[in-house]
């Protein structure tokens, strides 16, 4: 092969011309342990005229070999570049941090140097990880070390902000430093809680950079970047992202003198080695997140933060009662967009307003989070005249200026015309229910004159209601009281005769007084006599027949008569069985007065018995 | 007690003259609705009507053409709060019914009933088929023909016709024991003033009867709620299916 090389070297000789020298200089390693070797290699780019390269100085490192030289050539888009590589193997001579002195050399009146580089060399016995950190120039100070176990790889992650605001966006990108990898594939994007995460497109292949760092080349592909949004406040942390990496491993071969010779990159091929699978973390990353200032903060302002603007449409200006109007509020920019909510909407008490149709469209194509929001609400007016549906302010954060702004849009006047003829059971909507009751229009009103009734007003304060149902108990109560009247009539004779005495008396005199009118005087007089001791005796129960003066006298006095009545009854009775034996003896007149007094004294007796 | 029965006459008299004065306005009032709701001018009828309950008179008839007055103006709320109205003195008018089932397909929210007990159904059908004046008419018709048919029966040899008169006594009976315990229930659900409509388009119902205290849900018009507590200016409102909270009181009308 190198013969190969040698050969196109003669042939495009004459090819070449004088360009700038590139040079650089670098290491396998920079941590040693005192026994180990390093290979330190010069390169040297852009010229066909090699000058010679010196060796490496200094006190801290012996040559053990080399210089090993090599150059190649190379034809792209029929440009060439022509390259030497000089490689020496080097031994620390003392542990600690020892320089690889710069070396310089002059090219056509030029003078080059390469960086000096430093290598940390420390005993065998101590871990080889002590040393790790102070070689890894840290991002930012709070940045935990990142867990370097292998050299020839390992994953760096970048934030492009570590201190935000809530809702301000952070790309972090994750850039894969290898050396000998073949391929590799994600195997866990980072969990990040307390953020929203947003993936830009990755490729397949992605472009492949060489960089240099602390002295070693590494290839570097950036792999992966990702967009956070921090949804709360305080410290947060990304977690590491970790990948799968294909490893070309050299195949392990005898030391000997060829070692230089095919110690190559050349050979450094998968034909010539084994791969093995790696799996690599980046750091986890600290963000600090601060709460949005209070200051100037709007009233309707939703957590927005970025830059935002507004637009509103609506398909019409002019319509009918009913007809449903299409209204979209288009917010878009750059930000959080997964967090917008658009402020409460004012429409008119006259328009109905159905739940809106939402539609997010996140855009990572750019170098940020953009997108857009749409909001489509259907209206329906539901009553005839000029609507006028309110400017919407919608506020947000812009995190680059430290302020708030309010995006705004516009006004819509709209004339509802109305619907004529139309009833109201077609306007109210669509809904299943009234499909089959379309067309059809509440019952028309009643017109006949109804009973009115007094407010507060109920059965009970109806005065018919108690006085026919008084009327009824009445009815009731009387018919019980007739049943017990008759029948005590039929079974108590002393109650009997005691209810019907006054009766009785007023027979007896109204028999006595046509006895009178006809002149039996004598028959007058015991008919009188009968009436009063009759009545006498029926009220009082005593024995219809053989009931003297006297008799009637004491039972008056046991009922504790006025003893005036009893006098008079008395004398009444003697008078009558006078008169009776001595017939005809008396006027008419004085009969009559006779008849006036039975009837006072069956009156006054009445009262008391 | 001819002069009671008298002055008793005379003060029904008086009051039907009295009553028939004020009737004849109310029933002007009435024709007068009527007649503007015939020219679709709702807003006038809606006036006339509403003049009439505030002169303190009311029929179901009258919430019944008041309701579709305010149909027809668009106020569902209040077209439903008096078809309720009317419903309660006409519980089985069909007009009212039909009316406000499609005054009710206007009303935003929709609340499932629960479905009822199909007894506890058939009670309530039972029930709404008079209102507490019409059962009092059964109330009273059955206990006069039962005081009657009692007091022939008892007092009077009746002979063959005694099974008859027997028989139509203890039918009217029974009626009489039906028809009290149906009265007293309507006039119960007559006199009942715990359930409301909204009458606002929305209401934002909260958590305690502060303005400030924290919103638990929307009703809109339309939507019937329990009342079950008044403090100050708000009404504690359930709804049928169970959510309680404070709505201002000027936003529900009480049936």
């Amino acid at each position: 092969m190198i013969l190969k090389q040698f050969l196109l070297l003669i042939i495009f000789v004459s090819f070449s011309f004088a360009k700038d020298i590139k040079m650089s200089a670098y290491v396998d390693r920079t941590q040693i342990t005192a026994d180990d070797v390093i290979t330190f290699t010069v390169e040297v780019e852009g010229t066909t005229d090699f000058p010679n390269i010196p060796t490496p100085g200094g006190d801290d490192f012996v040559v053990i070999s080399g210089p090993s030289q090599s150059s190649s050539i190379q034809i792209i888009n029929g440009s060439m570049t022509s390259s030497k590589t000089v490689k020496w193997r080097l031994a620390p001579t003392r542990t600690g941090k020892l320089e690889i002195k710069s070396i310089g050399f002059k090219h056509k009146r030029k003078t080059y140097k390469t960086n000096p580089i430093f290598i940390t060399v420390v005993d065998k016995s101590r871990k080889f990880a002590s040393g790790q950190n102070s070689q890894q120039p840290q991002k930012s100070p709070q940045q935990p070390a990142r867990p370097k176990t292998e050299h020839e790889l390992y994953l760096e992650a970048t934030p492009s902000k570590t201190t935000v605001y809530k809702g301000e966006e952070i790309d972090v990108s994750f850039d894969l430093y290898y050396k000998n990898v073949k391929t590799f594939s994600r195997k866990k994007l980072p969990d990040a809680q307390g953020f929203w995460m947003e993936e830009f497109p990755t490729r397949n292949n992605p472009d492949v950079t060489t960089e240099v760092v602390n002295g070693i080349v590494y290839k570097k592909a950036s792999i992966q970047r990702l967009a956070f949004f921090p949804t709360k406040t305080g410290e947060l942390t990304i977690d590491p992202m970790i990948i799968d990496c294909e490893v070309i491993v050299p195949r392990q071969r005898r030391k000997s003198l060829f070692d230089d010779f095919f110690d190559d990159s050349f050979f450094s091929d998968s034909f010539f080695g084994s791969t093995k699978i790696k799996t690599v973390a980046s750091q986890p990353i600290k963000i600090i997140v601060k709460p949005l200032p209070e200051e100037g903060k709007l009233s309707n302002f939703s957590g927005a933060v970025g830059k935002f603007s507004i637009q509103s449409t609506i398909d019409t200006l002019e319509t009918t009662q009913d007809q449903a109007l299409t209204l979209k509020y288009k917010i878009s920019g750059i930000g959080n967009i997964n967090a917008l909510k658009l402020p409460d909407l004012n429409f008119p008490k006259s328009v109905e307003v159905f739940e809106p149709k939402v539609e997010r469209d996140v855009n990572n194509k750019r170098n940020k989070i953009q997108g857009t929001v749409v909001y489509e609400y259907v209206l329906i007016p539901r009553r005839a005249g000029n609507i006028t549906l309110p400017a919407l302010f919608f506020s947000y954060f812009d995190p680059s200026q430290a302020k708030y702004h309010r995006a705004v849009s516009r006004t819509f006047n709209i004339n509802v015309r109305s619907q004529e003829k139309l009833f109201a059971s077609q306007n109210l909507g669509l809904r299943k229910e009234e499909i089959s009751l379309l067309g059809e229009d509440i019952r028309f009103i009643s017109r006949e004159n109804p009973t009115w009734y007094r407010s507060n007003s109920s059965i009970f304060s109806e005065a018919w209601f108690w006085i026919v149902n008084t009327f009824t108990l009445i009815i009731v109560l009387s018919a019980v009281g007739f049943r017990w009247w008759t029948e005590k009539m039929e079974t108590n004779v002393a109650f009997a005769r005691r209810r019907k005495a006054s009766s009785t008396a007023q027979k007896g005199l109204k028999e006595a007084k046509k006895v009178m009118d006809v002149g039996d005087k004598e028959t007058f007089f015991s008919f009188l006599d009968h009436a009063i001791i009759g009545y006498i005796s029926d009220r009082l129960g005593l024995s219809t027949s053989g009931v003297g003066r006297q008799e009637i006298e004491i039972k008056l006095k046991e009922r504790n008569v006025d003893v005036e009545i009893i006098k008079n009854t008395d004398s009444l009775l003697k008078r009558l069985d006078l008169e009776r034996f001595s017939s005809g003896a008396l006027s008419d007149s004085d009969c009559k007065s006779l008849f006036e007094e039975s009837q006072n004294i069956i009156s006054s007796l009445s009262k008391v018995i | 007690m001819g002069r009671i029965a008298n002055k008793i006459v005379f003060l029904i008299l008086l009051a039907n003259c009295l009553y028939a004065g004020e009737s004849s306005d109310i029933l002007f009032l009435f024709e007068k609705g009527n007649e503007a709701y015939l020219n679709e001018d709702y807003k006038e009828s809606v006036n006339r009507y509403e003049s009439i309950i505030a002169k303190g008179y009311e029929s179901g008839t009258l919430y019944f053409n008041l309701g579709n007055a305010y149909y027809k103006s668009g106020n569902i709320g209040q077209a439903i709060l008096n078809y309720e109205r009317a419903l309660k003195w006409l519980p089985n008018d069909e007009n009212v019914t039909v009316n406000l089932k499609i005054a009710n397909l206007g009303v935003k929210d929709r609340i499932d009933t629960p479905p009822e007990f199909f007894l506890f159904r058939w009670y309530k059908k039972f029930v709404n088929l008079f209102s507490s004046r019409g059962w009092a008419i059964w109330v009273t018709l059955s206990a006069i023909v039962a005081a009657l048919s009692f007091t022939l029966s008892w007092n009077l040899d009746l002979r063959k016709l005694r099974f008859l008169v027997r028989f139509i006594m203890y039918a009217s009976i029974v009626v009489f024991l039906v028809a009290l315990p149906e009265m007293v229930q309507r006039y119960r659900i007559e006199t009942n003033h715990d359930y409301g409509i909204i009458i606002d388009y929305s209401v934002k119902s909260l958590a305690a009867p502060q303005g400030s205290s924290t919103e638990l849900f929307i009703v809109h018009e339309g939507t019937k709620v329990n009342i079950l507590d008044q403090d100050r200016d708000w009404y504690k409102i359930e709804l049928i299916d169970g959510k309680q909270g404070w709505i201002p009181a000027g936003s529900v009308g009480i049936i």
